[in-house]
């Protein structure tokens, strides 16, 4: 980000530091809640009203600042708040023609009460419908007033941007944690009542003007220390004996210390004048990057790369980020034709005051504020072009790291929608009973995946690679690791994993030498991704399967597929005849070939008839395609099979038995897909490949084993189409299936982005149809799917991921039996997977 | 804070075409609360666009007015003044202060606003104020042809009254500016 960017709002805030002077001079650090019960004064502080509470800066400093920004705000209303009635000079009437109520000069002092009136119609009209659920304190006569004196007095010190509806809700809470701020002070005060005025009357009344209120003075003895030497005298004697923070709360309080009851840090007197000062600064950013005011322009800021007014941008950036983190998400939205300010717009401009109750919000606020503000000096220095302006302080990326949480939050439910009307509908009535601290904790994890992605955003291709890469350089040894712990791993496929690893290598090498440049960001997000497995994924499963995946496309591919087919093996095992069992797991160990022959073993088992006239039309439809018609035939065959006889929707156990089998075989089906498919990209990374070019290269050049995988991936892929035709939304899947193919294609797309929208089309198709009726199952599947979703970024956990996605989709289509049978069924897959 | 506009004796079309310009650019919507007018507007045209000034419209009869509903008197209380309208040509001898006075007392009103001179004037009188805006399009009276056009703006907060007065002399908008402080006495006989 070159530094030309980040002028506008810095000039706009020096024209506000000039005011605040010392206020703000000093950089905020955020102290990690130095004040933890004094929200307000935290948010003082954090906002740069107040200077960090550092060990250098005393309580004074404190008092001082107060003072300093109070005298400010009172200047400031002293000079903008008119009255024509009031008497100014009474110079007998000094320019009547200019200054009568009809005047048409907008500088009299008429124009400017005028102004000043319409001003406040259009805030009023805001502030009367308030926070109507905290209406007994919102809604009050006082607490409306000294809203409304702020947003004008902000409006006019601000011509340029004027009242824009929501500032009235970035203001309120801020108001209220002074306010609260205010009541717990009462409440220790009348605690240690006794304590303190008494000595006060005793000692002092003599020696202070009684014109003081006595509201604020707390502590004798400080007073008394005061008066000789300032704030020094705060660990002496009874306060000693005190809790440390009542005692801070005892020096922020008091009367008589430096600036005298100006300078009272919590003074109810005051909440006005404080209130405005963290309103400024929260709009104008305090020379941070992130100034609310700016979401309220329409006007891009001024050095902005994209030209789009910064709200827009922000907006994108959202999208930007969402997009690196859940993917198939992102194109869910993209598809639907959901712009991100549609909702975005509202999210950001108060600041997620409308998605979260006010507790809630005080709770996301204490985050966002903690959050460091300053711009971080390495995109002052780097010069990509399109980097998002939110992403330059920690508190930006906090911000959009929210709103990503958020979309994730409600993401099985946003996936569920068909219609951009009903999933803006769900964007935009956030779920109240929302676990703020789950929701807190994962953007917490997408901040710092924003603040090291932000850099990606030029060269989102090169990155892409880049990550994957280097997660294959982390997990290395973990998956070496894994794989030898599990003794299953057949010798047989062992010079296919020899091959797929000697592909990638060329590859790495060949982006290595492309990207030399980024290296160095590979260490910060080598961590970052191993920190976000460990956090996201629940099912540890599915991790060394994917990093096996990574690593030895082959073998983790083969691994996982055996696991399935064991599983599978044992479903049929169960339900059929036991000899298949054994049958089954001989021939998993063999080669990939048995497993068309068991396939058909199976499919005599079930359904003869169903099977051959499947058989035909399969063969019909892929031989022109593939050479080895036979293999290819035969499995899609089986599917089919599979699929009529749960067309029949037979009930109960036999249902569920083909439930799982679908799942397993459409899971190791699917997964080699976008496997296969990367390799096929890396080495011809050129954009815009046809999967189907790309399948047929390599059936042609690979040895049987090869042709294996293609024909599995190809099975994948008319397996979702028969899936999806037989719920009669063939044009749809098949579209979104063509895109999702084009898109693992394109250099630029990420690989995760495929994996998750490989894996979710079939989600999406299911859930269109069968939505509601099992949702809650549904829900909880897709909750374990979305800790899942974490691990798509290195590919993680496709198979298992897979597995829920398509188990699911089937479970809410049948019956609740079935349902809970597969769901049985498939906590078994994911056990036998974690057993590998 | 309460601005009331106070006009009469429009006539037209018969004596003048309209309001004069500069008196209309002055006259904007939304900042007035109440218009009083004295009457002899004549015709509909001029209510209606009264109205689109202010929507709270007080008018009172004049002899010329085709409008035959309005009142002969209206009194109304504004904050904490208690206004009274009558055209004037009722009372005689026209514009006759202490004619006027007795009907102010009649109506039991702090601030009487009279018409039909087409002259503007204002007395202070026995705690109270007879105010005659004058004539606001300049129309020629039955007295004078020496007309100027003049309205008055009353600005009404708390006890205390702001009379602006607005007089169009050779083209140019004239504004005087009368302060009128009720006694406290006089409101709580109220």
């Amino acid at each position: 980000m070159p530094p030309a960017l980040l002028d506008p709002p810095l000039s706009k805030t020096s024209s506000v530091s000039s005011l605040i002077s010392g206020t703000i001079s000093q950089e905020p650090v955020p102290e990690n809640r130095l004040f933890d019960d004094l929200r307000g004064l935290q948010w003082r502080i954090n906002l740069g009203v107040l200077p960090s509470s550092s060990s250098s800066t005393s309580v004074d400093d404190l008092r001082r600042a107060t003072a300093n920004s109070r005298r400010r705000y009172a200047s400031l209303r002293g000079r903008l708040l008119v009255d024509p009635h009031v008497p100014k000079d009474e110079s007998s009437s000094p320019n009547l023609v200019m200054d009568n109520p009809l005047s048409q000069n907008p500088n009299s002092t008429w124009g400017r009460f005028f102004h000043n009136a319409e001003l406040e119609r259009m805030v009023d009209q805001d502030l009367s419908r308030l926070y109507p659920e905290h209406g007994n304190y919102f809604q009050t006569k006082g607490c409306q007033g000294i809203l409304r004196r702020i947003l004008l007095l902000w409006c006019l010190r601000h011509p340029d941007c004027g009242y824009r509806q929501g500032m009235h809700e970035l203001l309120a809470p801020l108001l209220y944690v002074l306010q609260v701020d205010v009541e717990r002070l009462a409440e220790v005060r009348k605690l240690y009542e006794d304590h303190f005025t008494d000595r006060f009357d005793g000692l002092f009344c003599q020696e202070n003007d009684l014109s003081y209120s006595f509201d604020f003075k707390k502590s004798s003895d400080l007073t008394d220390d005061e008066i000789g030497s300032h704030g020094k005298g705060m660990k002496i004697k009874s306060l000693d004996e005190l809790d440390p923070k009542i005692q801070t709360i005892v020096l922020l309080s008091d009367a008589y210390g430096v600036e005298g009851e100006l300078g009272i840090v919590l003074s109810e007197k005051f909440i006005e004048h404080d209130a405005y000062c963290m309103f400024e600064a929260l709009m104008n950013g305090a020379h941070g990057s992130v100034a609310m005011a700016d979401f309220f322009s329409y006007s891009p800021v001024a050095g902005s790369h994209t030209g789009l007014p910064p709200v827009i941008e922000a907006s994108a950036a959202l999208y930007h980020l969402l997009s690196h983190v859940d993917s198939s998400l992102y194109s869910h939205l993209v598809d639907l034709g959901v712009e991100p300010q549609y909702f975005a717009l509202r999210w950001l401009r108060v600041l997620f005051g409308r998605e979260f109750s006010l507790d809630n919000l005080l709770i996301v606020w204490d985050e966002i504020f903690l959050s460091d503000n300053s711009k971080m000096e390495k995109h002052a220095e780097d010069n990509t072009d399109t980097c998002f302006r939110i992403f330059h302080s920690s508190r930006g990326a906090f911000i959009s790291a929210i709103a990503v949480a958020m979309l994730l939050h409600i993401r099985s439910s946003l996936l569920a929608t068909e219609n951009p009307t009903t999933c803006l509908q769900r964007l935009l009535s956030f779920p109240e009973n929302t676990n703020i601290k789950k929701l807190i904790e994962k953007a917490k994890s997408l901040q710092t995946l924003a603040l090291s992605t932000e850099i990606s955003s030029s060269t989102p291709a090169l990155v892409e690679y880049n990550n994957k890469g280097k997660s294959v350089i982390t997990r290395s040894v973990t998956t070496i690791a894994c794989e030898s712990g599990s003794p299953k791993t057949p010798k047989s496929l062992l010079p296919d994993n020899s091959y797929w690893e000697e592909k990638w290598r060329v590859v790495h090498s060949a982006e290595e030498l492309k990207q030399d440049g980024v290296e160095k960001q590979v260490p910060s997000q080598k961590k970052r991704w191993t920190e976000k497995v460990k956090l996201s994924l629940k099912r540890t499963v599915s991790e060394p399967s994917s990093s096996t995946i990574k690593n030895g496309k082959k073998e983790s591919k083969t691994s996982v597929k055996r696991s399935l087919l064991e599983d599978l093996s044992k479903e049929l095992g169960s339900e059929e005849d036991i000899e298949n069992l054994g049958c089954h797991e001989t021939l998993c160990q063999q080669d990939n070939h048995s497993l068309a022959v068991e396939a058909e073993q199976q499919d005599d088992d079930s359904d003869v008839s169903n099977n051959y006239g499947a058989d035909d039309r399969c063969l019909s439809r892929n031989t022109g395609s593939e050479e080895n018609s036979f293999n290819l035939a035969s499995p899609p065959n089986e599917f089919k099979d599979h699929e009529n006889v749960s067309q029949k929707s037979s009930v109960g156990s036999n249902l569920s038995l083909d439930v799982i089998n679908e799942i397993s075989y459409s899971s190791p089906i699917d997964s080699p897909l976008p496997i296969s498919d990367h390799p096929e990209n890396n080495l011809s990374p050129v954009a815009g490949r046809n999967n189907d070019s790309t399948g047929n290269s390599a059936t042609l050049s690979r040895n049987i084993k090869l042709n294996k995988f293609q024909w599995l991936w190809k099975f994948g892929r008319n397996n979702g189409e028969l899936m999806s035709e037989k719920r009669g939304l063939a044009s749809e899947a098949v579209k979104q299936t063509n895109k999702y193919n084009d898109q693992s294609n394109t250099a630029s797309s990420s690989t995760a982005g495929d994996l998750c929208s490989s894996v979710n089309f079939n989600g999406d198709s299911a859930d269109q149809n069968v939505m509601g009726t099992l949702k809650n199952i549904g829900q909880s599947m897709l909750e374990h799917i979305q800790v899942i979703e974490y691990a798509f970024q290195q590919e993680c956990g496709q198979g298992t991921s897979l597995d829920n996605n398509t188990s699911k989709n089937v479970l809410v289509g049948k019956g609740q039996v079935t349902a809970m049978s597969a769901l049985k069924e498939l906590r078994k897959i994911s056990n036998l997977l974690s057993e590998m | 804070m309460v601005l009331v506009l106070a006009l009469g004796d429009l006539h037209v079309p018969h004596r003048a075409a309209d309001l004069p310009a500069k008196f209309k650019s002055m006259l904007v919507p939304g900042k007035i609360q109440h218009i009083i007018c004295t009457g002899n507007l004549c015709i509909k045209e001029v209510h209606d666009y009264l109205k689109t000034l202010c929507p709270d419209l007080h008018i009172t009869r004049g002899e010329y007015d085709e409008e035959t509903k309005y009142p002969e008197t209206k009194t109304l209380t504004i904050g904490q003044f208690k206004l009274g309208l009558c055209h004037g040509h009722q009372v005689v001898p026209w514009g006759d202060l202490d004619s006027l006075a007795m009907l102010q007392r009649q109506l039991d009103v702090d601030i009487l606003v009279t018409g039909h001179t087409h002259q503007f004037t204002a007395y202070k009188h026995e705690g109270g104020v007879v105010i005659n805006p004058g004539s606001a399009t300049g129309a020629y009276s039955s007295i004078t042809y020496d007309v100027n056009p003049s309205f008055v703006l009353m600005d009404i907060d708390g006890l205390r009254v702001v009379v602006y007065v607005y007089e169009l002399i050779d083209g140019e908008v004239k504004v005087d500016k009368i302060d009128f402080k009720k006694t406290s006495s006089n409101s709580s006989a109220h």
